[in-house]
C-alpha cells in the first residue's frame, strides 16, 4: 500500500493549557483516501476518510431502510480511532466536538442523535458509530464512525476536546477534507 | 426464545459472500493502520457485582453468568464486522486453551448477529474458536453491563464481581493478562 505522509506541527494557546499537537496526514495512494492522525496530552485520534459506497454496504448489511442509508451516506464519514496514550483517566464527549467552515461553527452529530433518528425508522441496531462519551483507562481505545455534514471534498477545521485527570484539553486538525464520492487510486 | 439456527444453505452462502466483500472493503478503507494491540486490563476502582443474564449459544443451549459462579469469567462483547474484535479473537482462543477450563471460562457475547452469520465467519478463521459464543440479539446484555463500544471485555471474579475492564482490542494471551487471571483464580 503506497502512502504519502505529511507531518504538521501546530501550536495552540488555550485557556486550560498550552500544548503542541502533531498532525500527520497520510494519503493512501491505493484508494486515494486520506487519514489524519493527531496525538498529544494523552489522547491520540485518527480520522480515516470513508466513501459513501462503503457506508451503504455497512448499513445495508444491517437492513437499514434505504432512506436512512442514503442519509448517513450523504455525510462526510470518517472511521475514527481514539486512544488513551497516557496512564491517567481520560474522558471525552463527542457533543463538545465542533467543525468550522467559512467562519461558521457546527456541532458534530452524536451517536445518540443518530439513534434517535433511526429509532423513528424502526432501526434497533446501535453500533458502528463512535460512542458519545467514554472513560478510558490506560491502554483503552475505541473505533467508530464520526459524521460531519458538509459538501463532499470540501475543507474544514475539526476541533475536539478531552479531559485528562479532569484537566480540559482542546486541539484542532486544520484542513480536514470531506471524503470523495468514490475511491480514486493515484497509481 | 428466538430461533438461532435452521436457516437455509443459500442464506449461508449469501452471508459468506457479503462477509468477504465487507472484509475486503474494510481492509481497503478503514483499517489503514490499525493500532498495535496492547495487553493492559484496568482494575475497576469500585467493585460491583456483574448483573446476571441468560443467553443462547450456537447450539441453542442456555448459559447464565451465574452458572459460572466459582470460576473466573472473561466476558467479551464483539461482532464480526468489528476489526479489533476480529484481531483479538485468536489470542482469546490461545488464552482459553492455556488455562484450566474448570477454573476459567470465556463467554464471547456477539452483538445483534445471527448464529448462521457467526458460523459462516468462524468457519473462515484459521483456528475455529472453542470458547463459548453467546448471542445478544437485541444488545440487552451489553446495555446492562454499560458497554458503549466494541470490543469491550470484563474479567469477573469467582464471586461474580467485575474486577478488570478493557475497551478496545487486546492480546489476551500476554503473560501479564494470564498473571491477572491466575491471581483471580487463586483468590
Amino acid at each position: 500500500m503506497k502512502k504519502l505522509t505529511l507531518i504538521v506541527l501546530s501550536a495552540f494557546t488555550l485557556s486550560a493549557c498550552t500544548h503542541t499537537t502533531e498532525v500527520k496526514v497520510t494519503l493512501n495512494e491505493t484508494n486515494g483516501l486520506t487519514t489524519w492522525t493527531s496525538s498529544g496530552d494523552g489522547f491520540s485520534v485518527e480520522f480515516i476518510q470513508v466513501v459513501p459506497d462503503f457506508i451503504r454496504a455497512i448499513y445495508g448489511k444491517h437492513d437499514f431502510p434505504k432512506k436512512e442509508i442514503e442519509d448517513i451516506a450523504s455525510y462526510c464519514v470518517y472511521g475514527s480511532v481514539i486512544k488513551n496514550t497516557s496512564d491517567k483517566v481520560l474522558t471525552y464527549r463527542v457533543s463538545d466536538w465542533r467543525y468550522v467552515q467559512d467562519g461558521k461553527t457546527y456541532p458534530v452529530k452524536t451517536k445518540t442523535q443518530w439513534l434517535n433518528q433511526w429509532q423513528q425508522s424502526g432501526v434497533v441496531f446501535s453500533w458502528t458509530l463512535l460512542p458519545d462519551e467514554g472513560e478510558f483507562y490506560e491502554g483503552d481505545w475505541q473505533q467508530g464512525f464520526t459524521t460531519v455534514k458538509l459538501e463532499r471534498e470540501s475543507f474544514f477545521d475539526f476541533i475536539y476536546t478531552w479531559q485528562l485527570d479532569g484537566v480540559e484539553h482542546t486541539s484542532t486538525i486544520r484542513n480536514m477534507q470531506c471524503p470523495p464520492y468514490e475511491v480514486k487510486p493515484r497509481s | 426464545m428466538p430461533t438461532l439456527r435452521g436457516q437455509t444453505t443459500l442464506m449461508n452462502v449469501r452471508f459468506r459472500l457479503l462477509l468477504i466483500i465487507l472484509l475486503a472493503l474494510n481492509t481497503a478503507t478503514v483499517s489503514a493502520e490499525s493500532p498495535k494491540l496492547g495487553h493492559r486490563l484496568s482494575a475497576i476502582k469500585i467493585t460491583l457485582p456483574a448483573p446476571d443474564f441468560t443467553l443462547l449459544d450456537m447450539d441453542e443451549e442456555e448459559h447464565s453468568l451465574s452458572d459460572y459462579r466459582g470460576k473466573v469469567v472473561m466476558l467479551n462483547f464483539w461482532a464480526t464486522w468489528c476489526p479489533p474484535c476480529r484481531r483479538e479473537m485468536p489470542s482469546m482462543e490461545r488464552l482459553h486453551n492455556q488455562l484450566d477450563k474448570d477454573k476459567f471460562k470465556v463467554l464471547a457475547i456477539n452483538q445483534m448477529e445471527s448464529a448462521d452469520h457467526v458460523f459462516a465467519y468462524t468457519g473462515q478463521l484459521d483456528v475455529d474458536p472453542t470458547f463459548t459464543i453467546l448471542f445478544d440479539l437485541n444488545s440487552e446484555v451489553s446495555r446492562k453491563l454499560n458497554v458503549k463500544g466494541l470490543p469491550t471485555t470484563y474479567l469477573i471474579d469467582k464471586q461474580g464481581n467485575i474486577r478488570y475492564r478493557a475497551i478496545g482490542g487486546r492480546e489476551f494471551d500476554h503473560p501479564e493478562v494470564i498473571r491477572l487471571i491466575k491471581q483471580l483464580i487463586d483468590e
